[in-house]
């Protein structure tokens, strides 16, 4: 904490006198952290914790939960996306690699199909591009895609890394400990950023749309994968039953851990329905902003342009 | 001995060349150098402003403003929390280099 304010002092002679209000240092304003009521700082350490909390089981939490449809709503969120070999992606709240690890195989099949098809023109080849399709290297499997993964948990890039080694990924794909309202990465580099269930627990969201656009290329494009609001009212009770009555259960019999789960519920229902989220987007510079539901807005997909 | 074998497998799996560390062979505190590709966009998260990868601590330094981000099992720590002051000595974890 000493170091916090040695820095603050030392930056205190730029035009930052808001980087006190933003660092909250002070007593801050009051948020929400699910359905309790805290400060800006004991929302970050509160989130920090039920993280590094279910880190460990994180996935098969997210198995258990969603009886596996998580999965279809992130492959949904890669067909979206759809990259072409060569795209650069930053994920953010990226955690356990889940999109990083879809994006790198999407990006190899069309590698693979791009090759393919450039096979199919040249029948005949050169010497040169035969001693070539002997240095598997030259060929680029990846086709100079990459995607960083960027999370403010330790635990989870832990155990994203473990996940990568131990399924194989290693190529394009690197890991940086950041944070979501400040990104650790240069103006205008990215093709993509995409951020799945991570925006709910970012205590300023308009800070990190800020810097989603600032980090993306002119053209660059913003998706958002998060649990949303369900219109139908019939749904919406069934939806309200399984998350507070199934959901917590589960947590404590799969993941020891009630109260992450408790908060993981309450924070679905305390963040922005479909229609604010996207205004704040467009607040932040986005151009066609829209969102698709998926599951009648238990979740949705929201897109935005860099223009 | 054992500790030493431990590393070398590690270093096998570390795949695209991030695993060349000094081999010190103590505890689990090798360090690990960042990926080159990252550096390419990799700044510091308060100024934005380009950093410096210092091998001998393994961190990622701002002149500019005297700080030092750490690498922590590969991974750059870009969080103002984990910096420290360049003017201060590095911490102990960070030296253990032959």
């Amino acid at each position: 904490w000493r170091l916090w304010r040695c820095r603050c002092r030392a930056l205190l002679s730029r035009p930052a006198g808001r980087l006190w209000a933003r660092r909250g240092l002070a007593a801050g304003p009051e948020m929400h952290f699910g359905f309790q009521t805290v400060t800006e700082e004991e929302r970050r350490e509160k989130i920090y914790q039920v993280f590094e909390s279910v880190a460990k089981k994180y996935d098969v939490m997210n198995d258990s939960m969603t009886l596996g449809i998580h999965r279809v709503w992130k492959d949904i969120l890669m067909h979206k996306m759809n990259p072409s070999p060569g795209t650069l992606l930053l994920d953010v709240a990226g955690g356990t690699g889940d999109i990083a690890f879809r994006f790198i195989n999407y990006v190899r099949s069309a590698r693979e199909r791009q090759l393919q098809r450039k096979l199919k023109h040249h029948q005949n080849l050169s010497w040169q591009e035969i001693f070539e399709s002997y240095q598997k290297d030259k060929f680029n499997s990846l086709g100079d895609s990459q995607v960083v993964v960027c999370d403010i948990n330790r635990e989870m890039l832990k155990v994203g890394k473990q996940k990568a080694q131990h399924l194989g990924y290693s190529e394009g794909l690197s890991w940086v400990l950041g944070n979501a309202e400040e990104l650790p990465f240069d103006s205008d580099k990215f093709d993509v950023y995409t951020i799945a269930f991570g925006i709910r627990n970012v205590t300023r969201v308009d800070l990190a749309l800020q810097e989603a656009y600032r980090v993306l290329k002119p053209g660059g494009r913003f998706l958002c994968l998060e649990f949303s609001h369900v219109s139908n009212p019939l749904l919406s009770r069934l939806y309200d039953l399984y998350s507070f009555q199934v959901i917590p259960v589960l947590g404590e019999v799969i993941a020891g851990d009630w109260k992450s789960y408790q908060y993981l519920v309450e924070s679905i229902r305390r963040f922005p329905p479909q229609e604010d989220l996207k205004a704040m987007i467009e607040d932040a510079g986005f151009f066609k902003v829209d969102y698709e539901n998926l599951n009648f807005g238990i979740v949705a997909i929201h897109s935005g342009f860099k223009l | 001995g054992l500790a030493h074998g431990r590393h070398c497998h590690r270093q096998r799996e570390n795949g695209s060349g991030s695993g060349s560390g000094s081999g010190s062979g103590s505890g689990s505190a090798r360090p690990q150098p960042p990926e080159p590709s990252l550096l390419r966009f990799l700044v510091c998260p308060l100024s934005k402003r380009p950093l410096r990868y210092e091998e001998a601590t393994n961190e990622l330094i701002n002149e500019e403003l005297g700080i030092a981000y750490p690498i922590i099992d590969g991974i750059p720590n870009m969080v103002p929390e984990a910096a420290r002051m360049t003017h201060k000595k590095p911490p102990a974890e960070g030296s253990e280099q032959p």
